[in-house]
């Protein structure tokens, strides 16, 4: 094995944890059953390196099946590093008939046209994605196997979700994509978080949406023991009536952010560069320039938490079309401007 | 039947005001939130008889007691401080996260004797390390070398008493002589502009040094208080950097842009939603400054900043500190309609310095140390438990 799948080889193990180790080595079907067996998976991981290395010497492993092995660890573990959404834009009209060999073929020969030294993997997974590995090389080096840049495409949809790749990649790899899928552009999603089962999820609506009905969701149980004493004093008019509030808000909020489970989504940023409105604020309203902030919001489920706020009253009912924006667009990146609504700009809020 | 049915009625209100106070009083009240105004002081004494014994001479009024955070303060002015304080030690104050505490006076605490503190210091950790108490070491053979220095220039005041630096050094068995050491812990007592009413009240033997700040492993910092309070009869308590508190800090700092650019300012709420909401709201420097100046009632600011503001005669209130703060939430909820009231305020930051309600804080610029100071020395006074 030379240097440099030995380096691959060491950064694989350093990058997949020890209990997925097992599961991605008998998936890559690379070892006899005996090399499987002598693998103790209770030692440290560097003896487990060691000990893999003698192995993928005596089967005479080279790079290209170590690739295999690094992409079957990223396709089961999907949920690492920073992905990005991209969107293909006015499809001709064979866009929808491209198969996924023709897809296959093009891709390949599109992008080794415009890189001279590059390694191309795709596969095909279970759920319609076609995952590709690609390592750069240029002229004068070989691929890079070391800083791979991973693709997942849905066929038959215009979405494409990208990692690790570098800003002098970009435009060759949207190069390739758009000629070999048969549209006539791409373009930035706005859309990016370490989920990609979140952002595809978001993206293509993957989850429960909810709409506006005659028949509004249930509030959910009342779990809080009141004091006896202070049931005494409710009316039970004022009960029913907060009981209306709160369901007339969970209908709505569940409206902007959908029902039952939400993607994971973690962050969503908002670039701010509007006027300030303030009605006790004269010097600042008759301000000629916007107010640039820049508002970021984050939490573990970032569409759970908006939906528990719209549904609590922390958020004023009808959502703003900022925050609702998120599940309706699929982006979690906003440029909000006083203008009116631009490629990456949305109008700001009219004056309360 | 009517007398029967008054007379239960009353009962029943007696017997719910009852509940209600009783309620109140079984809640255990530690740290007094500095915003919430007492008009009744029966704060627990939380040290022991030495200060006790004190209490009959000390003769507290209602009025000290019943203190409440300053609602004017003055902005910050240019402050010399780097030509005052040696720049070895200012150099090690600044750029440090440091966690805040309060400390009660300390009884028969001498600044000259200094040398001989360190070495009891040095002798109560190395005790403690044999006790098995719990102290990171870099090996089993490493002895703690603790330094006590003055910390000259700081004081603004007569009464303010001269800060103390501790630092305490690891010493390997086989370091070389010339090998810069850096401390593996430091921490500071100061008092900045304290209250002079209460200094002054204070008998001979007490010096009130109220504001702890501390870096370094856990352990240490525990050892070292339980020194403190062992030694001096005093009581170390969390300082939680309150919300009005952190509402200054975003001000003065704000307030400071013209001399030095803040190049952002950066607040972090958190919402309580289910998972909790976290939000950074970063304002861009030059319109936060604007927004700053507007607020201020025809006092200065504005044109850029040319003007130079005299010291003594600027002052900050409280009001233009919650318009500013209003200005900056009613933006926020033109927008997102989401009520930054409804969470709580966690982290300010600048590039002056940043603060947060777990009471840690960092200086970032010497220049504006002394501001920052008084402020956080005044909210240690006011946690003081008499």
């Amino acid at each position: 094995m030379d240097d440099s799948a030995k380096r691959l080889l060491q950064r694989l193990m350093r990058r997949i944890p020890t209990p997925t180790l097992r599961s991605a080595l008998e998936k890559w079907g690379r070892l006899t059953t005996e090399q499987q067996k002598s693998m103790d998976f209770t030692q440290s991981k560097w003896a487990l390196t060691e000990r893999l290395l003698g192995i993928c010497e005596e089967n005479e492993l080279a790079v290209k099946q170590l690739t295999d092995l690094e992409m079957i660890h990223v396709i089961d573990n999907p949920d690492q590093g920073m992905w990005y959404a991209f969107q293909l834009m006015d499809p001709e009209d064979d866009a929808k008939s491209v198969d996924l060999t023709q897809f296959k073929e093009q891709f390949k020969s599109h992008l080794r046209e415009l890189v001279r030294n590059v390694s191309i993997k795709m596969k095909k997974h279970t759920d319609e994605a076609v995952w590709i590995r690609i390592a750069w090389g240029d002229t004068f080096s070989r691929p890079n196997h070391l800083k791979p840049t991973y693709i997942v495409h849905y066929l038959q949809t215009p979405y494409v979700f990208v990692t690790s790749i570098t800003s002098k990649q970009k435009p060759l790899l949207s190069q390739a994509l758009v000629l070999s899928t048969r549209y006539q552009a791409i373009k930035d999603a706005n859309l990016s978080g370490r989920k990609l089962t979140a952002i595809r999820d978001l993206l293509m609506k993957k989850y429960q949406q909810v709409f506006p009905t005659k028949y509004p969701i249930p509030p959910p149980e009342n779990n809080q023991t009141i004091s006896t004493f202070v049931l005494l004093f409710i009316d039970q008019h004022i009960e029913k009536e907060q009981a209306e509030l709160a369901a007339n808000r969970l209908q709505m909020a569940c409206e902007a952010f959908g029902g039952g489970m939400l993607p994971q989504l973690q962050s969503a940023v908002y670039k701010l560069e509007t006027k300030f409105r303030d009605h006790s604020n004269k010097t600042m309203t008759e301000r000629e320039e916007p107010f640039r902030c820049v508002v970021k919001f984050t939490s573990t489920n970032l569409l759970e938490s908006f939906r528990h706020c719209a549904s609590s009253g922390i958020a004023s009912t009808p959502v703003t079309p900022l925050l609702s924006c998120i599940p309706l667009k699929g982006r979690n990146y906003f440029l909000i401007t006083d203008n009116g609504p631009g490629p990456s700009s949305q109008r700001g809020q009219p004056q309360v | 039947m009517e007398r029967h049915q008054n007379r239960y009625n009353s009962i029943l209100l007696i017997t719910l005001l009852k509940y209600y106070f009783l309620k109140e009083t079984r809640t255990p009240r530690n740290n007094v939130v500095v915003h919430r105004r007492r008009k009744s002081k029966s704060y627990r004494l939380s040290y022991r008889s030495g200060l006790g014994a004190a209490d009959s001479r000390l003769g507290w009024s209602p009025a000290l007691t019943a203190r409440r955070l300053n609602t004017s303060r003055k902005a910050a002015g240019i402050s010399n401080i780097a030509e005052r304080v040696d720049p070895g030690q200012l150099a090690l104050l600044v750029k440090t996260e440091w966690q805040l505490s309060y400390v009660t006076p300390l009884h028969q605490f001498r600044h000259t004797q200094l040398k001989s503190y360190a070495r009891q210091l040095s002798a109560f950790i190395a005790a403690g390390k044999q006790q098995g108490l719990a102290v990171e070491v870099e090996g089993l053979q490493t002895t703690f070398r603790v330094s006590f220095s003055l910390v000259q220039g700081m004081t603004q005041s007569d009464e303010d008493a001269e800060s103390v630096l501790v630092q305490i050094h690891s010493k390997r068995l086989f370091a070389r002589q010339d090998e810069p050491q850096k401390p593996v812990w430091s921490g500071w007592l100061t008092c900045i502009n304290g209250n002079p009413d209460y200094l002054r009240a204070l008998p001979k033997d007490f010096v009130c040094l109220p504001l702890f700040g501390c870096s370094g492993a856990d352990g240490l910092s525990a050892l070292v208080k339980s020194w403190f309070q062992q030694s001096f009869d005093c009581c170390f308590g969390l300082l939680e950097i309150s919300h009005t508190s952190l509402q200054w800090l975003m001000a003065l700092w704000t307030n400071c842009h013209a001399e030095s650019g803040i190049q952002h300012l950066k607040m972090i709420w958190t919402l309580p939603a289910a998972p909790p909401l976290q939000v950074t709201y970063t304002v861009d420097p030059e319109d936060a400054w604007e927004l700053w100046s507007s607020v201020r009632k025809g006092k200065g600011g504005g044109g850029g900043g040319e003007e130079e503001e005299e010291a003594g005669e600027n002052y900050i209130d409280i009001e233009e500190v919650t318009s500013f703060m209003q200005g900056l939430k009613s933006h926020f909820y033109r927008h997102f309609r989401l009520d930054l009231s409804a969470g709580s305020l966690n982290q300010v930051s600048t590039a002056l310095g940043s603060a947060k309600y777990s009471g840690r804080m960092k200086i970032s610029n010497s220049r504006y140390m002394i501001t920052t100071l008084t402020l956080l020395t005044e909210c240690a006074l006011l946690k003081m438990p008499i």
